[in-house]
Parts: structure tokens; sequence; C-alpha cells
């Protein structure tokens, strides 16, 4: 169970760096820091042999440098519904690659991503991490990205 | 020559993203019409004739796969070369992807120069080649 959450958090970080580089041209690197102000949150699921879900945790300034990067647009032309559409492919790409790099021969099922209010219940204060809870937090520079991952059955 | 192009996906910034891409690779892209799922594809279709499909899987309502197999059902649409761009690419979905009847698979996230390249090969044709700046308008994202 040990080398399989080694594996889930390696493969969830090399995803996380593919899609925030390649589709952002955002470079992050992982920080210890959990403790952040978290403006918005995004929610995946996925199922399969692995089921799961996904929350992606942006500060502000982060999700204004995705829109900006993803579209070449300025930062006026950035509006609520622009910023929540990125966090949400984000978040789609993030999942749909983490479960094609652990295993492409398995078939997953998506959730459409949704954003969620932040609240006391989806950031949960200081989380600890474990086999079925992985905590992964990173710094762009330019702001914060935190990715909560839980998986329930593993096949 | 120049042509029409579809681009079927429930996020806005992608569709703006793929159409900026193909702007930018030196294509005439006489009309760029946008579906958020492949129903909306459908409806389009009705009254416009497309050049090239380019479609995620995972949306609302009618998935990219579904959409491919309405369209490969049809006399008038069969033709219709589809590209499928998603985060669903497991060996099992694209082999089902290509059995039916897709062009073109491309994984997210994915560089400009994989859609160009896959574009290239199905169009064939491209404009003088040069590149000319398409700064994205907001207007374009139908927000």
């Amino acid at each position: 169970m040990m080398a399989n959450t080694q594996k889930i958090k390696q493969t969830l970080m090399i995803s996380i760096f593919e899609v925030f580089e390649k589709m952002f041209y955002v470079f992050l690197e992982p920080v210890g820091k959990t403790d952040w102000d978290r403006q918005s949150v995004a929610s995946i699921q996925f199922t399969g042999p692995m089921n799961g879900r996904i929350r992606a945790f942006f500060s502000k300034g982060i999700t204004d440098v995705m829109a900006q990067n993803m579209l070449n647009i300025d930062e006026s032309e950035i509006t609520e519904k622009l910023r929540e559409d990125c966090l949400k492919e984000s978040l789609n790409m993030i999942c749909g690659n983490f479960l094609r790099n652990f295993d492409s021969s398995k078939v997953f099922d998506l959730s459409l991503p949704v954003c969620e209010p932040v609240s006391d219940e989806n950031t949960g204060g200081p989380i600890e991490s474990s086999e079925q809870n992985l905590l992964l937090d990173f710094t762009s520079g330019k702001g914060m990205l935190g990715i909560r991952c839980t998986i329930s059955d593993i096949e | 020559m120049s042509f029409n192009v579809m681009i079927v996906d429930d996020s806005n910034a992608m569709r703006a993203v793929i159409k900026k891409i193909i702007s930018m690779s030196g294509f005439k892209m006489d009309k760029c019409l946008n579906a958020g799922n492949g129903k909306e594809a459908l409806d389009i279709l009705a009254h416009e004739w497309v050049d090239v499909i380019i479609s995620d899987i995972n949306m609302p309502e009618m998935n990219g796969l579904e959409l491919l197999a309405k369209l490969k059902q049809d006399d008038l649409y069969q033709e219709i070369p589809v590209i499928l761009i998603s985060t669903e690419g497991s060996d099992e979905r694209m082999q089902k992807a290509f059995a039916g009847g897709a062009q073109g698979f491309i994984k997210k996230p994915f560089l400009p120069e994989e859609l160009r390249k896959k574009l290239y090969e199905i169009i064939g044709v491209s404009n003088d080649g040069e590149y000319t700046e398409d700064k994205t308008n907001a207007d374009d994202l139908d927000f």
C-alpha cells in the first residue's frame, strides 16, 4: 500500500507540472506550506479500478496568471466566469493526465469538474497526509496551488 | 483555400485556445463554429457545413464519442474528419475512438504543435506559411 501511495504521489506531481507548464506556462515549485489564503476551489471525481476525488485550491494571483497565459489576454479582460472556466479545465486535465500516467491500460470515468465555495469543510484547515489523503502544495511566484487527492478503493 | 472548423468543448477557454492555435498556424479559417457539447454540434451542422471537427470527449448531454458515432452513421456527415482532444486518453478509449472513425486523438495537455501537425495531415494545405499575430480578443470568448 505504501509503494502504491508513493507511486500515486509521484505520478500526480508529474501530471500537475505537465499541465501547468504546457497549458498555462506556469512553473510550480513544491512547498511544505499548507496554511495560505485559498480563494477558489474546484473538484472532480473519478471512478474505475481506482475511485477518488481531486480538489484543487487556488490563490487569486495564480488564477489570474493562468487565465492570462492560457488565453493571451490582459488582466483587465479576465472575468469571474473565465477564471472559473480555467480552473475547472486545469483540474480536468490534471485528473485525466494523472490517471493516464498512472495506468493507461485502465479506463477511468471522470465527472465534470465543478467549482465549489471555499468552506471549512473543503479546506478543512491543516490536514495530515495519509495513504488515502494526499496533500500537495505548490508556489509559482505569482500565487499558490494546493491539491488534495482522496483515493477510496484501489483494485 | 480556406476552410470551416467546428470546435466542440464545454470549456469556453479551451475552445478559445484551440481557435487561437489554428489561427496562428497559417491556416485560412473561413468560419470557426463553437459548440458546448455533441448535441449543440449536431444542431449547428444542420445548417452549416464544416471541413473538420475538433471535439472533446467528456461533455454533458452528448459526449465526443457519441457525437462521433452519430456523424459516422449519417451519409451527409460521415466524411467530415474528426479530431478528438481529450484528457481521457486511456489505450482502450483511443482504440475505441479510432475504431469509431476518428482521424486524430490528441491528449490534453498538449502543445500547439501537436494540433498543427494533425491539422496539416488532415487538411493538407495552409496559406503561404505566413503566421499572423492573433491576440485573442475577449469578445471571442463568448462569455
